[in-house]
């Protein structure tokens, strides 16, 4: 029943591209070469250690304490030897010899070759002319407080052996974890809350909308198509439905949108559970220009009629609050009336709507879902004269809870296609739309005058650049024929006459 | 409440359904779409696992949410490129290795 309508549109601009389409495909190569161009060092990194073995360089590179410095000194030539001198040195003569052997600091031959210990395989022409450090583990410079401590304190050894590096335990992976699991989840979710709104809306349809049904019985066309086959519902999204029907008197169509929850959604759907919403659907009815007189109403909860009487723009022109009229029946007190006077809304709210959805008792029980009903002849868009109903959708299970609700709709367009106001009503409301008109045409006038003044100004620029550009030259010129025109004006006109 | 007793109903009357054009300009704004851009980019450049996860569910979350294919594929798209490079330099990518220190 819900029509998916989807365009091919995007494959062809991507087949053939054009315009935006072009710089946009220009920036998704770029951000490919950017990524080949990032990745590539992982195959470069290869070649840096040819003749090592596999394992030596793991040991080598991820070792958890640190390398010592020394390790990568070449040594120098073996026969240096270096002496610590006394922390009291004395600048008359040379220091005295120190009788501690250990406090002598030498040098050990370094090996031609490594040990078979440390590289397995060693290649002489790849490290031909570079100093082969040694495979023992001691520092190449010792000295005598270091050396003695070194033995005792194990700690403070400089060359600990390195440890292979143990598999990373799921703990580390609880980003992943966490973020594929959310979307396992996100997309279970959408096909779960699809299905759940795809149900919801064919509840309504099934309901109002079929053979013999409240629109059906209202309206001679339904659905979206020009067939009687066609569907009756379009999705325009996961959770927006439109139902369509026109053929009627008084009306030249009636449009139903249903906004459901984003139970497709997840993010959406967790939010909602904070902060609630509910499933509305809203009537659009498009009046014929004949069938509807002066009419400026809207009925909502307390709160929604103040934010829709500042927000609406022809409520905010024509409308304002209605108080109740003392000793006669009025609407449930949880609802307000904005209108553009008291006889309008004592006609639209008669006796019979108050019965059966917006007295007191009727409200309680079948008002519910009852959001706001807002009617006039002063709608800004394509369509001036409109009715537009809002509703609460109950569960697909309860759709016969809003029965009364949706009977409001045929019983309006009825009412208000035969509605006729009062000469003295009429003539308030002509002045009101009158004022309106002219405010309107002052603006306009005033938006024409500001760009006019703009359009001079900027040609005024235009002019006073184009002269700043003239050279001396040209100026001077200029200057001269302004005298000379001056001068013709300023010499005596002489009248040529024939004497004959 | 029900209707008269005549039929309402005007078949001579009856107009098929057009949808109203919609302007790319008066659509809602793709939040979700716009903050997969921005965690898209973050996670690629400074390399941030977490920005370019939630670059790759808030892309995800835009594209569920899609109402106009013509106007909302390319930003889409773009979020989603975005996130998947920031993975890939995240996971295959060569990055400093660090050394523990004790």
């Amino acid at each position: 029943m819900a029509k998916h309508s989807f365009s091919l549109s995007p494959l062809s601009s991507f087949i053939l591209p054009r315009g935006d389409t072009l710089f946009y495909l220009i920036a998704l190569f770029s951000i490919l070469s950017l990524l080949i161009h990032h990745l590539s060092p992982v195959s470069a990194e290869s070649r840096h250690f040819e003749g090592f073995d596999a394992d030596e360089i793991d040991d080598f590179g991820d070792s958890d304490e640190p390398i010592s410095a020394a390790k990568h000194i070449p040594p120098p030539p073996p026969t240096t030897t270096l002496s610590v001198s006394d922390p009291i040195e004395s600048h008359h003569g040379p220091p005295p010899p120190s009788a501690d052997p250990t406090s002598q600091v030498t040098s050990q031959p370094s090996d031609p070759k490594p040990a078979s210990t440390s590289f397995e395989v060693w290649d002489e022409d790849e490290f031909e002319g570079i100093p082969q450090s040694p495979p023992s583990d001691s520092p190449l410079i010792t000295e005598s407080d270091t050396a003695a401590s070194a033995e005792s304190d194990p700690s403070l050894k400089l060359e600990p052996e390195s440890e292979p590096e143990s598999p990373k335990s799921i703990s580390s992976y609880t980003v992943e974890i966490v973020c594929v699991s959310f979307l396992i989840m996100f997309v279970i979710n959408y096909f779960t809350g699809k299905k759940e709104n795809e149900k919801l809306a064919l509840a309504w349809a099934s309901k109002f909308a079929t053979k013999d049904s409240i629109f059906d019985k209202n309206f001679s066309l339904l659905g979206v198509g020009e067939t009687d086959d066609s569907p009756l519902l379009l999705k325009e999204g996961q959770n927006v439905f439109k139902f369509y029907a026109s053929g009627r008197r008084f009306c030249q169509g009636l449009l139903a949108t249903m906004e459901l929850k984003s139970r497709h959604d997840l993010i959406s759907r967790l939010y909602n559970m904070v902060v609630p919403c509910k499933d509305e659907i809203t009537f659009e009815v498009y009046m014929n220009d004949d069938a509807m007189d002066h009419v400026v109403v809207a009925v909502a909860k307390k709160k929604l009629a103040k934010t829709m009487q500042k927000e609406t723009t022809d409520l905010q022109r024509f409308a304002s609050l209605v108080s109740p009229p003392s000793g006669k029946k009025w609407i449930a007190e949880e609802l307000a009336v904005v209108a553009e006077s008291k006889e309008v809304a004592g006609d639209m709210l008669n006796e019979t709507v108050l019965d059966q959805v917006f007295g007191d008792k009727a409200y309680e029980k079948f008002g519910k879902g009852f959001i706001s009903m807002h009617f006039s002849d002063q709608h800004l868009g394509s369509h001036k004269k409109m009715l537009v109903f809002k509703f609460a959708l109950p569960d697909a299970k309860n759709m016969a809870d809003m029965t009364r609700l949706v009977a409001l709709v045929p019983y309006y367009i009825d009412l208000i296609g035969r509605y006729k106001l009062s000469s003295h009503a009429r003539t308030k409301t002509d002045g009101a739309r009158m004022k309106v008109a002219q405010e309107i045409y002052k603006e306009l006038q005033n938006a024409r005058q500001e760009a006019l003044q703009r359009k001079k100004a900027e040609q005024r620029k235009k002019g006073e650049e184009a002269e700043a550009k003239l050279s001396a030259e040209a100026l001077r010129k200029k200057e001269a024929k302004e005298r000379a025109r001056q001068m013709k004006k300023a010499m005596p006109k002489m009248k040529m006459t024939r004497t004959g | 409440m029900s209707s008269p007793a005549n039929d309402p109903r005007q078949p001579s009357t009856a107009k098929p359904y057009k949808p109203s054009p919609v302007a790319p300009q008066d659509l809602p704004i793709d939040y979700s779409g716009f903050i997969a851009v921005i965690c898209g980019v973050f996670g690629a450049m400074f390399r941030y696992k977490i920005c370019s996860w939630l670059a790759i569910i808030f892309s995800a979350q835009s594209l569920a949410n899609m109402r106009n294919m013509e106007n909302d594929l390319k930003q889409i798209s773009m979020a989603m490129m975005f996130g998947i490079m920031g993975l890939m330099t995240n996971y295959l990518g060569v990055g400093p290795r660090g050394s523990k220190k004790t």
